[in-house]
């Protein structure tokens, strides 16, 4: 008891400190005393629009996770990482992986990968990079469990460093995707002295990478503030003096914020706010295909209207996806009929790009289906999570009703959308938007080869399962394309997923930055700033 | 002294319940794990995830587990960041307080010279607009108004900064946008206060001793006044921290309100617990004080 | 015919009740008053503007929304469900404010002052910040923002209720029914429940609007029912609202007068039927 007591003292006190502070900081802010004085030049800086601004302000929608790297699966949180931490293989501009750390790799046996670390990469500490720290770095992530990426990169079973340099990377079985995965979310390397040293606590406040930036400031839910580093391996940046990602997550905000000066470039808009953007003065909006693809989940277990072959044909054929990546998205998405979408690894040109749209079909098939009357139907969508899925899900249910097939859209909170999916409680389909960082068909049709498929939509299909399993460690590149195409055949044919469009992402960028969005959403300013 | 100790002790079970309750909410709410792994991961992968996490205990045992600690000041780590929420919640206080005083401050800016004027100028037309005008404060949600302030002064004007937390300028709005409410309550409440207090013997008595209206209005009768505006303040500290709360989304004011939102969207258990119990806490303690003052400057109030 | 006279003289509640009449009308006669379906999608009438801006065209008397629904058909259903929200949550909330507070005035004691802690408990909470955190676990539907809106303003009525019943129960006829060995519900629900009636009614009042309010705020935080309420048009509206300004501005004004309405009528009865109270 007296403990307790003790604690509840101890929490008043520290209300009533930090409520002083509070009152502190709000008349500093008025009369500039030392304790803010800092932050605010910095925000003097930013808002002032004359020939001393070299700083560059970019409003996202949510702050970042936190700076592991590994312990995320945020596009966000990576965006701010590819800035202050390198990769040993990064994609370019158009999406083409070259090397970063690495000078060249070589491909021993199919389980064994050899690389060569270039020289002279520094940590913004001045430490020096070595093959010790890659072995830190991916040894960690592949044998911690409780981290996020685990899933993904637990495929090497061993980092053997040869030399400082040379390292060897020994994968679990046949691995043709280790590029793609050492070039992705969570593939920087981290400073294995450093942590050790000051252990992860400090690590995670104080962050610190062999990358472009580096780490000055975090404000939770307010900005990360990031400074050139002066050693970069790949050239000082000279044309900015700081780079501050901003949090702001209303949308509205974002574009008031651009439109009137207070940030640079801003992500995450949508493609309403293109007109607007473009209405005003000295700036402009700019977009680029993600790796996002919208699809609608199939039940296929017994009892479900849908289980017919005939009925999911007549969805695919009653809705009109040019009309809505036209009107609802604002042409800021192309319609496909697969997830493999091209620029990824497998991807089948032919599904892409194209729609099946045919109401009058679909009204037949209906009818030989045994429905002359309608069905009705029911389709489970998360609210608040995918680009504009209210006003997408509605005019889908208004095209189906076209054909006599009556939508009840349910709206589910994100969590429990997973949940009812996972178990196959959503009805008849669901609406999802899935990504893709791996650019590897693997990831996209996992789903159909494995049980998640029958867990989900009572899916299952042995050729797609023995396709997949024998691409997912075939060496062979061309063998394994023709193998992923196969696969998506058949998912266009049997409609487990039905594929509505792949969307793009809108940026608004102001006129003084000359900004050229990613497909791969990262926001990589050494691409477009000296 | 044994008054405030006794309040104090008061507090230990409404901390507790507060807290079981947040507790059952959460949990029901299902858990982070969806929200950790990649989107398309299986069933498998996030019971995998669930058990690391320690959430497949059952409910009691996770909050019995909870209490424990919670005891010793540790309200546990947040899924999301990694760190301790306590932490990480303390961290965001300043900046809601910071909003939460200059609300306060632009509202008795606001509420003192209009509810003088109304009450001076009594069933007048200047009363009839004031008073009409603060309620149509009460009447406007606070959020859309924030959304009007910026759509006015910020993109067509160029006045005032958009959004986040940085110089005096940037306050302003959302100082004005979490304060209204409270502007209105305190104008409305100051002119009935001020007529009765106009009315009364000795503030006659000074006028025929030819003292001049000024020195009267705010030397004696505002001065009276003074004691139920603190109090008005501190009851509805629980509402200006609600409307705070919104107020932080609409400017991206990065304090608990945003905190909490993101906290509850991605099911981050502790750090929603923290965040609800240190606000119980501030609002309780703010009641308290006010108590205490409003029994030094009145003694005739007793403690019982 | 007396409270009619009353209502005449007192302009402001004169206001307060027009108001209220036209919004009960409106959601009463919706289906008979609206020009368009307000749910019917319409892509080639997307954003148009109010009727007397460039562009805007005569059915669309304030304006469409981006997907072309019209959006003065949307406020006018709309008032039915902030109508339903607001008049049922605040049912809710007596359900269970009334009788905790009749109790805990009533007996005293161990019930009361444990029921004082939960209430305590509850005011220490900002109600929006339990709404939301309720609605965390609760799939935001008409219900539960009903039911959560109702369980977090309750307390209003408890406490009120309960300062109530202690003096009454101490007047004279009161303790003599005790005396008499009536039960104590009886007493309850027929000496004590009548005299806090104009309490309830002043509160009731005032929750209506709150309720409204709040229920607009949460939709603001994306937690709404997904039916068409003031709040959710507002909502889906705010992102357009330097474009489509009208969107969100037309909702905003709807809950405003409204609110306004409610609030007059409130002080006009509080004025009324019972001049102590002070919400």
């Amino acid at each position: 008891m007296l403990k307790s007591i003790k604690v509840f003292t101890l929490i008043f006190l520290v209300v009533v400190l930090v409520a002083c502070n509070g009152g502190q900081s709000s008349t500093s802010t008025s009369s500039g005393s030392t304790n803010e004085e800092a932050g605010q030049n910095s925000n003097e800086v930013e808002e002032s629009n004359n020939e001393e601004d070299r700083t560059l302000v970019i409003g996202i929608p949510t702050d970042i996770k936190s700076f592991d790297i590994h312990d995320h699966n945020q596009i966000i949180t990576e965006a701010v990482h590819i800035n202050i931490f390198s990769y040993l293989l990064k994609r370019d501009k158009e999406m083409e992986v070259q090397p970063d750390l690495v000078k060249d790799y070589k491909v021993i046996d199919d389980e064994v990968w050899e690389f060569d670390l270039k020289e002279g990469v520094t940590f913004h500490n001045g430490d020096v990079l070595t093959a010790n720290d890659v072995k830190f770095t991916l040894e960690r992530v592949a044998k911690d469990e409780a981290l996020t990426e685990h899933s993904r990169l637990k495929v090497i079973k061993e980092v053997k460093v040869l030399d400082d340099h040379k390292f060897q990377i020994i994968t679990d079985g046949p691995q043709p995707t280790l590029i793609n995965l050492l070039s992705r979310i969570g593939s920087g390397i981290l400073p294995q002295k450093y942590i050790e040293e000051n252990g992860w606590d400090h690590f995670l406040s104080n962050p610190i990478g062999s990358g472009a930036f580096k780490f000055v400031e975090w404000r939770r839910d307010d900005r990360i503030i990031l400074e050139p580093y002066e050693n970069y391996y790949g050239g000082n940046i000279q044309d900015v003096d700081q780079v501050v990602f901003r949090v702001v997550p209303e949308v509205m905000t974002r574009i008031n914020e651009l439109i009137t000066g207070g940030v640079d470039i801003v992500t995450d808009l949508t493609p309403d706010d293109i007109t607007r953007i473009e209405d005003a003065e000295g700036v402009s909006a700019t977009s680029a295909p993600s790796q996002r693809v919208a699809l609608l989940g199939i039940q296929h277990r017994e009892g479900y209207v849908t289980s017919d072959p005939k009925v999911r044909e007549a969805i695919e054929l009653a809705i009109d996806n040019e009309a809505i990546t036209e009107h609802v998205l604002k042409g800021e998405a192309t319609p496909t009929r697969t997830r493999v979408t091209p620029g990824n690894f497998g991807s089948n040109p032919d599904l892409f790009n194209t729609q099946l749209y045919d109401i009058e079909r679909a009204k037949q098939l209906l009818q030989e289906a045994g429905y002359p009357n309608g069905v009705d139907i029911t389709l489970t969508v998360p609210s608040d999570r995918y680009l504009k899925s209210k006003e997408v899900n509605e005019t889908i249910a208004a095209m189906l009703k076209q054909a006599g097939i009556n939508v009840n859209v349910q709206f589910v909170e994100y969590s429990r959308f997973v949940e009812m999916r996972n178990t196959g409680d959503f009805g008849d389909l669901y609406f999802a938007a899935y990504g893709n960082s791996l650019f590897d068909g693997s990831i996209a049709l996992e789903e159909f080869a494995t049980e998640t498929g029958k867990e989900r939509a009572g899916y299952e299909n042995q050729e797609i399962a023995d396709l997949w399993n024998e691409a997912h460690t075939n060496m062979n590149t061309q063998v394994r394309s023709k193998q992923y195409q196969k696969i998506q055949e058949i998912v266009a044919e049997e409609r487990p997923h039905l594929y509505l469009y792949l969307q793009n992402e809108v940026y608004g960028t102001s006129d003084k930055v000359n900004f050229t969005p990613r497909t791969d959403s990262m926001i990589v300013i050494e691409d477009f700033i000296q | 002294m044994t008054y405030i100790i006794r309040r104090l002790f008061q507090v230990i079970p409404v901390l507790i319940i507060v807290s079981f309750l947040v507790f059952l909410f959460v949990y029901l709410s299902g858990d982070p794990v969806a929200l950790m792994l990649p989107e398309d991961a299986s069933q498998a992968e996030i019971e995998n995830m669930r058990k690391v996490l320690g959430l497949d205990k059952p409910f009691i045992v996770q909050y019995g587990i909870f209490l424990l600690n919670a005891v010793n000041g540790d309200f546990g780590q947040s899924f999301i960041y990694k760190q301790e929420a306590l932490g990480i919640v303390l961290e965001r206080l300043p900046a809601t307080f910071e909003l939460m005083i200059a609300s306060i401050i632009v509202s008795t800016i606001i509420a003192i010279p209009l509810g003088v004027w109304s009450a001076i100028r009594r069933n007048t037309f200047v009363d009839l607009f004031i008073s009409s005008s603060s309620i149509l404060g009460k009447a406007m949600p606070n959020f859309w108004l924030g959304m009007m302030l910026v759509l006015l002064f910020s993109v067509t004007l160029q006045l005032l900064p958009v959004s986040g937390k940085g110089t005096i300028y940037h306050l302003i709005l959302p100082a004005i946008t979490a304060g209204t409410a409270m502007a209105a309550q305190l104008t409305r409440m100051l002119r009935s206060h001020m007529i009765e207090v106009l009315s009364q013997d000795y503030i006659r008595t000074a006028r025929s001793k030819g003292l001049g209206s000024f020195v009267i209005i705010f030397k004696h009768a505002l001065r009276n006044s003074m004691l139920p505006v603190i109090t008005i303040i501190a009851l509805q500290i629980s509402t200006l921290v609600g409307g705070a709360l919104i107020t932080e989304t609409v400017f991206s004011w990065p304090g608990l309100g945003q905190l909490i939102i993101q906290a509850i969207h991605a099911r981050d258990m502790a750090v929603v617990q923290a965040c609800v119990l240190v606000i119980a806490v501030f609002v309780i303690v703010v009641n308290l004080l006010a108590d205490l003052l409003y029994r030094v400057v009145d003694p005739r109030i007793k403690y019982n | 015919m007396k409270w009619v006279k009353m209502l005449l003289v007192s302009k402001v509640g004169l206001i307060g009740v027009i108001i209220i009449i036209l919004f009960t009308f409106t959601a009463i006669f919706a289906p008979l008053i609206v020009p368009h379906d307000p749910t019917e999608v319409n892509l080639g009438k997307s954003s148009l503007p109010p009727i007397w801006l460039d562009g805007g065209e005569s059915t669309y008397l304030l304006g469409t929304d981006n997907l072309g629904r019209d959006v003065f058909s949307r406020i006018i259903y709309g008032s039915q469900i902030s109508m339903l929200v607001g008049v049922c949550s605040v049912l809710v909330a007596g359900l269970i404010g009334i009788p905790v507070g009749l109790i805990s005035g009533y007996y005293g004691g161990l019930v009361d002052s444990l029921l004082m802690r939960i209430v305590d408990s509850q005011i220490a909470i900002p109600s929006i910040l339990l709404a939301l955190v309720i609605l965390g676990f609760m799939n935001p539907t008409l219900l539960t923002i009903i039911f959560v809106i109702g369980v977090s303003s309750w307390i209003a009525y408890a406490r009120v209720v309960r300062s109530e019943v202690l003096s009454l129960k101490e007047r004279e006829y009161v303790k003599a029914a005790k005396t008499m060995g009536v039960r104590h519900s009886f007493i309850m629900t027929r000496h004590l429940l009548p005299n806090v009636f104009s309490s309830i009614i002043v509160i009731s009042t005032i929750n209506v609007a709150t309720s409204i309010i709040t229920e607009s705020s949460l939709s603001f935080l994306g937690l709404g029912p997904q039916s068409i309420s003031w709040g959710s048009i507002l909502s889906e509206g705010r992102d357009y609202l330097a474009t489509n300004w009208w969107v969100a501005t037309f909702p905003g004004i709807a809950i405003t007068v409204t609110v306004l309405g409610i609030i007059l009528f409130g002080d006009w009865l509080r004025d009324v039927l019972d001049p102590r109270t002070e919400v």
